[in-house]
């Protein structure tokens, strides 16, 4: 068969994809014959992604020829950030008027009014969502259902385009499964998680969204004991950082992963990765990350009975935490406090700092927190013999842990502990066995308790 | 890199697009974008900066590697294009009658002679569409493939058939 050669302009319309179905179909008849002149045409216009690596291989476009469309872009693109800005301002006011609102109204407002249906309120609830995170985690899960439900409502025409909205919608999902995280319901945050996994796998979203909703997914994994998934979502995640030289991003991805290496019980890898976090993490921009570092790094050296290395860092991290002056930061810094004293012997001081942790979480409704810091307490006074007080937090802890939480078998730790306390048996091992055993069940209700000691 | 390496962050609009003006040419340039295609595609990328400006601690490495992500999708972009094009045509000269008969027998030698030069798995698929006229659910039950996975695999092999019908590796191996 005889079929004409296409100019090679023709081919390299055909290459890029820009004639008619006709055309296109004539070219590929023509090229199935195996035409070797017009190959020697069409392999030069096509060339696999690895030919990026080395552009001396490639005849390339002269850089003069963007010029003219850099300059349109530039224009339009400054054009465009008065208007940004105005929106995000929009997006504050909305915010502002939206939470003054009963909380009932407040569905009603993002479900009905127009004037609602903005990108950057979405925004703005998705941050809020996180923040709350530190300050107040059953507000972090009431913020994120209304960001979920306002990237439901947008339209792409209100986000630039399908991508964005996208990754806003993925973004709002994920906060959601993290809020549901930090209250510790499981079941809920792996729902909302396997929202975001299906909007993330089915659809493109921006890098940079991309990489933070695959952090929150790993955190969740991590909550579910899935380590090894979890150190390889973080990977994929920081991949995309180092891509796109956000390197404080990648240092609090290797934080995260410090963290699932400290519940994984490899010491050695946490250590690492938290030295590794605080050297990216700039202490100016990011102090609230920073501080969560250090505050790992000085519980890590406690935990490994480095208590003197953990007493100074603790020394020289104070003043972060008193700037940061969040209610959970100042907390976790008492905390912290309570238990280097008591590594170092300081029994009063410690005794001190643990009974007013444990108060401000039953203050905060956070049962489960106020029995890990009872535990301490309880550690306190089993080391000075006080066996009436070692039974009465016992049975406090009970029955604040009771009105909180429904988590069976972390109750069926405390009660052995309250029975061994009753009975002046309750001795240090079981407490740290017991404490030990509520901090890997938090997360994980299928865990089951039995004592040793 | 320590911490204290963080760039600074050009404080105008104007200032940071000046300064990364002649990377962004480069890049567009190594990367073959041609230059009616760079605008959606610069626009975009520079809306989502000004959009997380907050959150971005370096925007100049942020956008450069926002892009070069995005020049290569484009790349993934027209190639499925092309794929589809190239698969398109064959199905639509299998289906139609061609007269003479000679002009139908010259065109079954050249798709067997192409499929002849492919993998034996892309061979077998691609038979079983172009001649059998078997459908992906077909295909995948035939195959042994999952239906899940049956799209990506003759994607693949549609790719194998295209870099086969424009020569390509044929410069790079020196054939």
């Amino acid at each position: 068969m005889t079929v004409p050669h296409p100019n090679p302009e023709a081919l390299e319309r055909f290459v890029l994809g820009q004639l008619s179905p006709a055309e296109m179909r004539e070219i590929a008849r023509h090229l199935l014959t195996g035409c070797p002149g017009c190959q020697e045409v069409t392999a030069g216009l096509w060339e696999p992604e690895d030919v990026f690596e080395d552009p001396q291989t490639l005849t390339l476009p002269a850089e003069e020829e963007y010029d003219e469309v850099l300059d349109r872009v530039f224009e339009n693109v400054v054009a465009t950030e008065a208007r940004v800005e105005h929106q995000r301002a929009l997006g504050r006011k909305l915010y502002d008027e939206l939470m003054q609102c009963p909380a009932e109204r407040r569905q009603l407002l993002l479900t009905n009014s127009r004037r609602f249906r903005n990108r950057m309120l979405c925004e703005r609830l998705v941050e809020e969502s996180y923040e709350a995170g530190f300050e107040d985690p059953r507000l972090a899960i009431e913020v994120a259902h209304l960001a979920v439900l306002a990237a439901d409502r947008l339209e792409a025409g209100d986000c630039d385009g399908e991508e964005i909205l996208t990754g806003l919608r993925a973004k709002a999902w994920a906060h959601l499964g993290n809020a549901y995280r930090i209250n510790s319901d499981l079941a809920s945050s792996e729902q909302a998680y396997a929202v975001t996994e299906s909007l993330l796998s089915e659809s493109r979203i921006p890098l940079i969204e991309r990489a933070r909703v695959l952090s929150l997914l790993a955190s969740g994994r991590k909550a579910q004991q899935r380590f090894a998934e979890a150190l390889q979502i973080f990977d994929r995640a920081a991949a995309i950082y180092k891509k796109l030289g956000q390197w404080n991003l990648l240092g609090r991805t290797f934080l995260q992963k410090a963290l699932v290496c400290d519940e994984a019980g490899d010491d050695e890898e946490e250590m690492k990765f938290l030295r590794r976090a605080l050297d990216l993490i700039d202490p100016q921009s990011d102090p609230r990350i920073f501080l969560a570092a250090r505050h790992n790094l000085i519980h890590a050296l406690y935990e490994r009975g480095r208590v003197r290395e953990a007493f100074a860092l603790l020394y020289n991290t104070r003043p972060l935490y008193l700037k940061a002056g969040d209610r959970m930061n100042l907390l976790r810094l008492r905390w912290l406090e309570g238990l280097v004293a008591f590594g170092l012997q300081r029994i009063d001081q410690a005794e001190a700092a643990l009974r007013e942790v444990r108060e401000a979480f039953v203050d905060l409704g956070l049962g489960y927190d106020a029995a890990l810091a009872s535990l301490d307490l309880a550690s306190v006074y089993i080391l000075q013999g006080r066996t009436a007080d070692v039974r009465r937090v016992a049975e406090e802890t009970l029955t604040i842990f009771q009105s909180h939480n429904t988590h069976r078998e972390a109750l069926a730790a405390l009660l052995v502990f309250s029975s061994a306390a009753r009975l002046d048996r309750a001795g240090i091992d079981l407490v740290r066995e017991v404490s030990s055993f509520l901090k890997r069940a938090r997360n994980n209700p299928e865990l089951r308790f039995s004592a040793v000691s | 890199m320590s911490a204290l390496d963080h760039p600074q962050v050009e404080s105008s609009l104007e200032g940071f697009l000046k300064k990364v003006r002649p990377r962004l040419k480069t890049l567009f340039a190594h990367y073959r974008i041609p230059p009616q295609d760079t605008e959606d595609i610069l626009q975009q990328a520079l809306l989502a900066l000004i959009y997380h400006r907050e959150g971005v601690r370096d925007p100049e490495a942020w956008l450069l590697g926002t892009l070069r992500n995005k020049c290569l999708l484009y790349w993934r972009e027209q190639r499925r294009r092309l794929y589809d094009a190239v698969d398109a045509a064959v199905l639509e000269f299998m289906a139609e009658p061609l007269e003479p008969a000679q002009e139908s027998a010259d065109l079954q030698r050249d798709l067997i002679n192409a499929l002849e030069r492919l993998p034996e798995r892309c061979r077998s698929l691609l038979s079983l569409r172009y001649r059998q006229g078997y459908d992906p659910p077909e295909l995948a039950q035939r195959l042994g493939y999952s239906p899940a996975s049956i799209s990506k695999i003759t994607t693949r092999c549609l790719a194998a058939l295209t870099r086969n019908l424009l020569a390509l590796g044929k410069k790079k191996g020196g054939a």
